[in-house]
């Protein structure tokens, strides 16, 4: 390489252009652009997606508009309500009510519905089954399917078999029960207080999409056309505005919940202010960091993992005897018996000893091969002062 | 473009309106809109990045350990005044400070930025980009842009060991006679004839010349010269290993961040090759003072430098601009291909000293059985750099942790002494020094070689 380079000169931005920016952007945006495009077509053509369940009013495969239809082509009256004061304002003396979904009710409501003196037609779990329908409880989950009625009850023997399922039920004493699924029934009618109540498992078998298999119309008609009037209570097209009883939320004013709006804009500039790097992250290939110690150190740990008593000691013998026989003015040939002999009579200690701790077996255990080591230490010192 | 925090403070105060606003979800419209319109004015105003023109000057070449200052010259061509920061920006280990520096340059005009490097490793080190943010007159928004400038920075081999480099000169001049006893001996050659002097040797008399010229001639002996000297670096795996302490600071490390073994942990040391190089440098430095020509060679399965036939004031600059780049492989080395390498490039008798490490296995494998080949042409000098750490836990005893590292410990030295003993007598001569020990080991085996005359 030249050292003597000239002086850098030439700056290049490397920043992209506006026109740059385009050139690399507007394929991604020509997609975006797609895709929005065919979503927004796609939604128009659609129409309404997802029906409200169970709606008299709803032309939806889950809607009720059917068999509204049907009961109104009977004589009888269908009134669509959203409410529970207007479901007991609603229709003639002769009325039954029909609940698909009260999820929207809060308890007390819930209770003075089960107390409107009319016939009661519920169909589906209710989140407050037992102030609507005291002794009626659901018990398990089932599969909702094509069943037989198999017991006494008219409106169902008339009808055949039903799509019906979703929870099996069980029936408070006097009670009919019908369409079982495991033994238990899905579908129960009972008298109460001069009014007859029905809890069915699964509203299903009324909804536009099964109304003409089976005998699901007959049961539906069956069901809700006994009386004249059929209130039909659903949950209402717009959350209930709290009346009366109001929540923290509605105590805090306007002001602050948009002042949490603009902390959030704030908290977004934060984060645009302090997220923006002032250039490039630089990478660099780094040498390997590897201290040459570390195979010593991993055989040291694999002698100690083993136990290799037998290696270890030799390991420590053999660089004794190679120190040591230079200092003995013996030939690194010498045999054993020699180099045991020069060492005992250099240092005093007992042949035996020197013999053992030199060419002995292997230590017994941990502690003896320490012991070993302290010794070969003591020996060599012994020869060097000697 | 980029963002300051006084634009999220106008919008926390724009939280105060909207807390008091009689109509609220207007007033957050407007606030943002406002705030938009203020960034917007902001940016425009700002001065322009892409038009600043950049120049640099400054060192190029560093020894490692030092620091470099690199100066950066911001001028600004365009009709606004151009304020706000500005980062240089280098690889981590060229330890760059300040990282980031404040921009002032008044339209038409140009400013003088200095940069100080103070890398921690070897090699070469490049400037990746100037990165300028110049903030609007508000100081809401500051529009950003990048620039290349290029610039590199050779950082060289510290060549620590050259304080050995008086006394081991000392002593070369002890060989060559430039203090007064003119005496032959070994390693000495046939240099002049000239007249005695009362007190010369009378064994140095040529007596011969003496009859032709009438009168006593003596002859005068200097040490051999104009002998050849190769430097073999292996840069294969084994010089990877990290021995000693690392004499430069932080040398292979980040700055600041207290080592990549948390600190208060075992310091990783210095790479095997770094020592090698130092010891190299201080055999070349000898050598070439002593008359020698040295050529240098680094080998792991290619060549990876070569210098020959470097004048011999030339010779250590050269020599350290090959070396800085040089970083070890991770793979094994090629002993046969060094071995050809060697013999394709001496041609005369030379000493070839091989650094490498005494790893009984590469060795047993590798280099011993092409050692004869090289042997019979050159003579050859084979350095290691031992392990400290290794001595210290062969010395460990008390605790079965402790003796079975001793015990690993001695297993690795029973190797190196076997494999020492193999190479000694095939005729190899063999310097196994400590890190710090190693560059005077070899120049020492250097001196004394020329000493006995066997070069």
């Amino acid at each position: 390489m030249s050292l003597a380079a000239a002086p850098g000169t030439g700056s290049t931005s490397a920043s992209p252009t506006a026109a740059g920016l385009w050139r690399g952007g507007r394929g991604i945006l020509l997609v975006a652009l797609i895709v929005v495009v065919g979503a927004v077509i796609g939604v128009l053509l659609g129409g309404s997606g997802g029906g409200r369940p169970l709606d008299p009013a709803d032309t939806s495969p889950s809607g009720g508009r059917a068999l509204a239809q049907l009961l109104r082509a009977h004589g009888v009256q269908v009134t669509r309500v959203t409410s529970v004061a207007e479901a007991e304002a609603a229709g003639s003396r002769d009325r039954t009510l029909l609940l698909s979904d009260t999820s929207f009710l809060s308890e007390k409501e819930a209770g003075r519905l089960g107390a409107i003196p009319a016939d009661l037609l519920v169909v589906g779990v209710q989140p407050y089954q037992e102030l609507i329908t005291p002794g009626v409880r659901t018990t398990k989950k089932v599969r909702a399917r094509s069943r037989e009625p198999r017991c006494e009850l008219r409106a169902a023997t008339g009808a055949g078999s039903a799509y019906l399922g979703g929870s099996s039920l069980t029936a408070p004493s006097g009670a009919t029960g019908c369409y079982p699924a495991d033994g238990r029934p899905t579908l129960v009618s009972y008298p109460d207080e001069g009014r007859t109540i029905t809890v069915a498992g699964d509203g299903q078998f009324m909804s536009n999409l099964r109304l003409a298999e089976d005998g699901n119309a007959a049961l539906a008609m069956n069901l809700a056309g006994a009386r004249p009037s059929l209130v039909w209570l659903v949950a209402p097209e717009t959350a209930p505005q709290a009346t009366g009883e109001q929540g923290l939320y509605d105590l805090i004013p306007g002001g602050v919940r948009w002042a949490v709006v603009q902390l959030a804009v704030v908290v977004l500039l934060l984060a645009l202010w302090r997220g923006r790097r002032l250039g490039p992250v630089v990478a660099e290939r780094l040498p390997v960091v590897v201290r040459a110690a570390e195979t010593v150190e991993g055989r040291g740990r694999l002698y100690r993992a083993r136990r290799a008593r037998d290696r270890a000691a030799a390991a420590l013998r053999t660089s004794f005897v190679d120190r040591v026989t230079p200092r003995l003015g013996l030939p690194s040939a010498a045999g054993p018996d020699a180099k045991v002999e020069a060492i005992a009579e250099r240092t005093g200690q007992a042949r035996p000893h020197v013999g053992a701790a030199l060419y002995g077996p292997p230590p017994a255990d941990e502690a003896g091969l320490v012991a070993l080591a302290a010794y070969l230490d003591m020996l060599e010192r012994q020869v060097k002062e000697s | 473009m980029a963002l300051t925090g006084r634009a999220a403070l106008l919008a926390l105060l724009g939280t105060l309106a909207v807390l008091f606003a009689p109509q609220p979800a207007p007033a957050v419209a407007g606030v943002a809109l406002l705030l938009l319109a203020l960034i917007a004015v902001d940016l425009l105003l700002a001065a322009g990045v892409r038009q600043l023109r950049f120049t640099r000057s400054g060192d190029r070449l560093i020894r490692l350990g030092e620091s470099a200052t690199v100066e950066l010259i911001v001028e600004n061509p365009g009709p606004r005044r151009a304020r706000g920061l500005l980062r240089d920006a280098w690889p981590p280990s060229a330890g760059t400070a300040p990282r980031r520096l404040p921009l002032d340059v008044p339209a038409g005009e140009r400013r003088r930025l200095i940069t100080t490097l103070t890398p921690t490793r070897r090699g070469d080190r490049e400037a990746v980009t100037v990165t300028v943010r110049t903030l609007g007159p508000l100081g809401i928004a500051a529009r950003q842009g990048s620039h290349r400038v290029p610039w590199s920075v050779r950082v060289l081999p510290p060549f620590l060991s050259r304080k050995h480099l008086p006394a081991k000169l000392s002593r070369l001049r002890e060989l060559e006679g430039q203090h007064p006893s003119m005496v032959r001996g070994q390693g000495t050659e046939f240099d002049s004839l000239r007249e005695y002097v009362a007190g010369d040797d009378v064994r140095s008399i040529d007596w011969r010349a003496t009859a032709r010229r009438n009168d006593v001639v003596v002859r005068t002996w200097r040490p051999e010269r104009d002998r050849r000297v190769l430097i073999v670096l292996d840069t294969g795996r084994t010089s990877a290993g990290r021995v000693g302490t690392a004499p430069v600071p932080l040398a292979g490390e980040m700055p600041g961040t207290g080592g990549l073994y948390g600190g208060a942990a075992v310091v990783p040391g210095w790479p095997r090759l770094d020592w090698s190089m130092d010891a190299a440098l201080l055999l070349a430095a000898l050598a070439a003072r002593a008359g020698d020509r040295v050529d240098f060679l680094a080998y792991d399965r290619a060549v990876r430098a070569w210098v020959s036939g470097a004048s011999r004031t030339e010779l250590l600059s050269s020599l350290v601009n090959t070396m800085a780049p040089l970083e070890a492989e991770l793979v094994e080395a090629d002993s046969a291909g060094m071995v050809a390498a060697i013999l394709a490039r001496a041609k005369r008798r030379s000493l070839v000293v091989v650094l490498t490490d005494l790893n009984a296995a590469s060795l047993e494998e590798g280099l011993l059985p092409m050692l004869p080949q090289l042997s019979a042409r050159h003579l050859v000098l084979l350095a290691a750099v031992s392990d400290p750490q290794v001595a210290a836990m062969a010395a460990g005893r008390g605790t079965p942790e402790l003796v079975y590292n001793a015990a690993a410990a001695e297993h690795q030295n029973a190797g190196r002494r076997r494999i020492t003993a193999r190479l000694r007598r095939q005729g190899v001569e063999v310097v196994d020094a400590a890190p710090e020990q190693i560059a005077p080991a070899l120049a020492d085996a250097y001196l004394a070689l020329k000493a006995a005359g066997r070069l």
